[in-house]
């Protein structure tokens, strides 16, 4: 595949995936406000109620094929990212090669055990899920450049809008990125604290390869990344003022969310923060049921249960103290709620360890 | 267990004929392959307008009424092709109908 097609095909696809984002979901809610004007309930409050009203149309089905089938051929199929970069593999893994003896960037761990959670189902349609081929950092960095689909005007970056949010309001010497992916989440953070200790762990050996190759090129310093489970890491207790996660607690299973918390809270020093960025706070029932059919159809289990969970209960009986759960917007040069296109219910949810414990 | 090694899993069905997904997944494929294909193209009449081979604004002139006769043979042969089949007539003579092993029954 030559890459003046690849590129045709890939800008077509996300084309087609802009107007179902605005045209076709704008047109599946204002059937669901029609309907629901006309009955004598009114909106209803419940998931169930608004399946009910639209499964069975030929716009919702239209929509949901669509989301499932416009991933599917991002990653898939004659012109999809996975058989792009499996044509580029050898040039592709000499660029990431040579940080793999680096150990001042990066850490393997071989003998790790993942998750049965993690490796039955293929995350974001993603072929072989982002754990499995020694490509997949670099696949999921290249599809992960088109997932939000409401780009910052000001051209800030969701990762650079989040990490403003997590320093405010203080000075952070140790970070600790929870889940780091290939590190785009992490780089704001080891960039903007040349003289803090940034640390990204995460399963995924593809993924931190890419993440250390990345802060190599960038000439970091303060930064390394380690494949290791966030759920039980080997950082002594009180290791971090600050603790992040940038959409990882929807791909946890519930008993491995308690365990992440528990985790996060341990390895905080007193008074440390922990703010997580994920798809939470959901106003209605009818983005409640958008939300549980992407989950679905995007390969992503435990979106709903995270969206189920009383999550501020959950924090605060482990200790956290100061929680807060607020709706973030991705991008300031768009009036969201005006603008009326789907997005991800993006949320910030953070929480402080007290300066004593049980105080 | 390889991605080539894994059993296959049913895809999810979204209409009510498992058939409209199947034909949505064709029709998608063959709409990104023509928007390859026009991609292509454009880059070659780019190319070749930069070169000075081609007339870009003649190219994109209303052609004429005998340059539309002489295309019009070919526009025909290209519309019958494309919906000859809605007339679900057979080409070659042979039992018409449905076709099922589970009745002799012909339900044509």
């Amino acid at each position: 595949m030559d890459d003046r097609s690849f590129t045709a095909a890939q800008d077509f696809l996300l084309s087609a995936k802009t107007f179902w984002t605005t045209t076709l979901y704008g047109a599946v809610r204002d059937s669901y406000s029609e309907k629901a004007n006309h009955s004598q309930d009114g909106a209803s409050d419940s998931v169930e109620a608004v399946a009910e009203a639209l499964e069975d149309t030929t716009l919702y089905q239209f929509y949901a094929w669509l989301e499932r089938h416009l991933q599917r051929m991002k990653y898939a199929g004659r012109y999809g990212l996975v058989p792009y970069h499996e044509e580029r593999r050898r040039e592709m893994l000499e660029a990431l090669g040579h940080v793999d003896t680096d150990d001042r960037f990066l850490e393997l761990n071989e003998n790790l055990d993942l998750p049965a959670y993690y490796t039955g189902v293929d995350i974001h349609q993603h072929p072989g899920g982002v754990w499995s081929d020694a490509l997949a950092g670099v696949i999921y960095e290249r599809g992960a450049r088109t997932t939000t689909p409401l780009l910052d005007a000001a051209g800030k970056d969701v990762h650079e809008r989040f990490t403003d949010l997590a320093l405010a309001g203080g000075s952070h010497s140790n970070v600790l990125d929870m889940g780091c992916g290939f590190g785009k989440s992490t780089q704001p953070f080891f960039r903007r604290l040349p003289d803090s200790r940034i640390e990204g762990v995460d399963l995924a050996a593809p993924c931190i390869k890419l993440a250390a190759s990345l802060a190599q090129k960038a000439q970091s310093k303060n930064v390394r990344f380690r494949q290791m489970n966030a759920c039980n890491t080997d950082y002594a207790n009180e290791s971090f003022d600050l603790v992040t996660s940038t959409m990882v607690l929807h791909e946890l299973p519930p008993k491995t969310l308690d365990e992440f918390f528990d985790e996060a809270f341990r390895v905080l020093s007193p008074g440390g923060r922990m703010v997580n960025l994920d798809f939470y706070c959901l106003p209605d029932a009818f983005r409640r049921f958008i939300h549980y059919g992407h989950a679905r159809r995007n390969n992503e289990s435990y979106m709903g249960p995270l969206a189920e969970m009383d999550i501020s209960k959950l924090l605060t009986s482990k200790g956290f103290v100061d929680v807060e759960i607020l709706p973030f917007k991705e991008t300031e040069g768009v009036d969201i709620d005006a603008n009326g296109s789907w997005r991800f219910p993006w949320t910030v949810i953070a929480a402080r360890k007290p300066e004593r414990c049980g105080s | 267990m390889t991605r080539e090694t894994r059993p296959p899993r049913a895809e999810q069905q979204f209409f009510d004929d498992p058939a409209i997904d199947r034909i949505m997944g064709a029709f998608m494929a063959l709409a990104t392959e023509h928007y390859v294909l026009r991609d292509r193209f454009l880059a070659l009449e780019r190319g070749l307008a930069q070169s000075g081979s081609i007339n870009p604004a003649a190219l994109d002139q209303e052609p004429d009424e005998s340059e539309r006769a002489e295309s019009l043979a070919d526009r025909k042969a290209f519309v019958e092709a494309l919906m000859r089949p809605l007339l679900g007539e057979q080409d070659a003579l042979g039992v018409p109908g449905k076709f099922s092993l589970k009745t002799t029954k012909s339900e044509a």
